[in-house]
């Protein structure tokens, strides 16, 4: 709208500042003064009706451009003085607070998709009686630290649930506390239901671990994120893998010019 | 009556203005919340209460991981009229650099490794946008840091250590040992601080920081073993280059200057043209007009901030560094001193270490600054 200007910085000798080609494109102040100017040079040489017409557009001019300003302090006031309240969201909608990492969104659909291409395995749905599955920890190879036994924790549950106890899940990451009971059990400090010098712990028969891996771009353009989840299921007996699925999630974004 | 009327306007017009220039203070605790969390974090780090920093670091790291597309303060400061500093405080990529750094090194003394390595590695891309090509994810900590979680974990390592070798401006990065349980991280002086230059303040520049320490000497436990720092924070400052703020705030001081400008010759034409014309004559109206539009301009020009963002985190140390080595299980006490080059000693402290069964490292903090 506005004629680009374009400027030069002053050099400078530090080497730890670069000098810049500087664009003004709006120069709409700069404008109406020169408009200003112009039409008072000219008032000089004017009939006097013709005065009072130039003098009547001087004034609204500077008017206009007083408005301008104020119009401009206007919007510069407070946003949400009040703060904002509570917004439920689910978690696999993306709020209005993101990121390029990893989100509950993310979380959501690749847990649900892991849990629902487990339950197709044929080891397990052909299974006679209850498979057992230990969880193994998930190992983080992108740049985003995560809490990992959220994935976990996820796809236990959605198999817990749907399965209803075809799937049993072992609790080996409580093995300490466990043995310790069972110490206190068999050296008759607390009461056991059965004997406790039988060892019940049971074993698994499969493993469920996975990994993620990441891969990131940062440009001028803005930062790119791709990460990808990998899910593995290993026979205990003869480590065999016997289910494997992916999911992949990309994700770019800019930064606002000031963090630039 | 009318020459009078005139000049009530400029005089409403910088009631309104002023009026204006209270009506965004939104608090800059909500803006400095970061930098005083950052603050918070280092001190908490030095005294070892390392479960008072973790939280401070996690709302660093969140906050870090968001994009800021979108922020309104940052959009504010981007304006003619609002000075870079109303933005929200995230600071510059040696500031953010070193808020993922203090949240790996408690990730690992966490036992996970892993987590550490994410941080490291998000630190490093902080530092991918400096303008030289050479100074991009040019620390070297990150990256030998990066392969040992990596080797570690039982992967190749030899990539990260090549680049670390390749970045390494201070000490020399020796081979991975996986087998070391202890690992010492370490950190000395004072780091780099932020002033503005420029004829209206609108260069950002650093001041190099110092530090007495230039290595650390830890004995006890048949070991003796000299570290010296790998990375210096007031280079990795200096080496970033032109930020594309900077473009924004050169503009700001154009804007400034023209319009200062401006004023100074409407006030002066203006006043020449009413002192020269006889009294309710046009020229005279017009010497009025230009007065007036003369103020105005002077106004703006004076609402207009192009002063750069100084807020720093000031607390940060100068140089960093690391070391791992082998200790058998048990007990041990070691004292590591700080030396200076001539072999003086800056700072002591005595660390006692349980070293526990396990594949689990035993992770240290220690620092030249009590």
């Amino acid at each position: 709208m506005f004629p680009s200007v374009r400027l030069f910085s002053r050099p400078t000798t530090d080497s730890q500042h670069f000098s810049m080609p500087v664009d003004v494109p709006q120069a709409n102040f700069f404008i109406l003064a020169v408009a200003a100017l112009t039409l008072a040079t000219s008032l000089t040489n004017l009939s006097p009706s013709m005065h009072r017409c130039s003098i009547y557009r001087f004034k609204q001019l500077t008017l206009i451009a007083m408005a301008a300003v104020l119009a401009g302090c206007a919007s510069s006031g407070v946003r949400n003085p009040s703060g904002n309240g509570v917004t439920v969201l689910k978690a696999d909608e993306q709020g209005f607070v993101a990121g390029t990492g990893v989100e509950s969104q993310d979380i959501v659909s690749v847990t649900d998709k892991m849990a629902r291409s487990i339950l197709e395995v044929p080891q397990i749905q052909r299974a006679q009686g209850q498979t057992r599955v230990v969880l193994l920890p998930i190992e983080n190879n992108t740049r985003f630290a995560i809490n990992k036994d959220v994935l976990l924790s996820r796809i236990r549950a959605r198999l817990n649930s749907q399965t209803r106890g075809k799937v049993m899940f072992l609790a080996r990451e409580r093995m300490a506390a466990l043995e310790r009971e069972q110490q206190l059990k068999q050296s008759g400090q607390v009461t056991s239901g059965s004997d406790p010098n039988v060892v019940e712990f049971q074993g698994a028969d499969f493993f469920l671990t996975g990994k993620l891996d990441g891969s990131t771009t940062k440009s001028a353009r803005g930062v790119s994120d791709y990460v990808l989840y990998t899910f593995q299921l290993i026979d205990a007996r003869t480590s065999a893998i016997v289910w494997e699925d992916l999911a992949e999630i990309k994700k770019q974004g800019l930064d606002d010019a000031a963090y630039r | 009556m009318r020459i009078l009327s005139s000049l009530l306007a400029p005089l409403l017009l910088s009631l309104c203005l002023m009026g204006c220039a209270s009506t965004n203070r939104s608090g800059s605790a909500g803006r400095d919340a970061l930098l005083v969390k950052y603050r918070a974090a280092a001190n908490h780090m030095r005294r070892a209460e390392f479960n008072a920093a973790r939280p401070l670091l996690d709302d660093a790291v969140v906050t870090l991981g968001g994009l800021t597309a979108g922020d309104v303060s940052a959009q504010k400061a981007r304006g003619y009229f609002q000075s870079e500093s109303r933005k929200n405080f995230r600071g510059e990529p040696y500031e953010r650099v070193m808020a993922y750094f203090y949240r790996g090194i408690l990730y690992w003394m966490d036992g996970e490794p892993d987590n550490a390595r994410a941080c490291f590695r998000s630190a490093q891309l902080e530092d991918s946008d400096a303008e030289a090509r050479s100074y991009q994810a040019d620390y070297a900590i990150l990256d030998y840091l990066d392969g040992l979680v990596t080797a570690k974990l039982g992967a190749g390592s030899a990539d990260f250590l090549a680049r670390a070798r390749a970045n390494a401006r201070l000490a020399s990065m020796p081979d991975y040992d996986p087998t070391a349980n202890i690992l010492l991280f370490f950190e000395m002086g004072r780091g780099p601080t932020k002033y503005a230059s420029g004829e209206y303040g609108e260069q950002l520049r650093f001041k190099t920081g110092t530090s007495r320490s230039t290595a650390v000497v830890l004995t006890g436990s048949g070991l003796a073993l000299r570290a010296e720092p790998s990375d210096d924070l007031s280079f990795q400052a200096t080496t970033r280059g032109g930020r594309q703020m900077d473009h924004v705030l050169a503009n700001k001081a154009v804007f400034k200057g023209t319009t200062d400008g401006f004023g100074d010759a409407a006030i002066i034409s203006g006043a020449i043209l009413a002192g020269t014309a006889g009294r309710r004559t046009a020229a005279d109206e017009v010497g009025a007009g230009l007065l007036i539009a003369g103020l105005v301009s002077k106004l703006i020009s004076a609402a207009a901030t192009p002063s750069a963002d100084t807020r720093a985190w000031d607390n940060l140390p100068n140089l960093i560094g690391f070391t791992s080595f082998r200790l058998p299980e048990g007990s041990h006490e070691l004292k590591a001193d700080f030396v200076d080059a001539s072999g003086g000693v800056t700072f002591s402290r005595t660390i006692s270490i349980k070293v526990e069964p396990g594949t689990r490292d035993t992770v240290l903090f220690l620092s030249d600054r009590p």
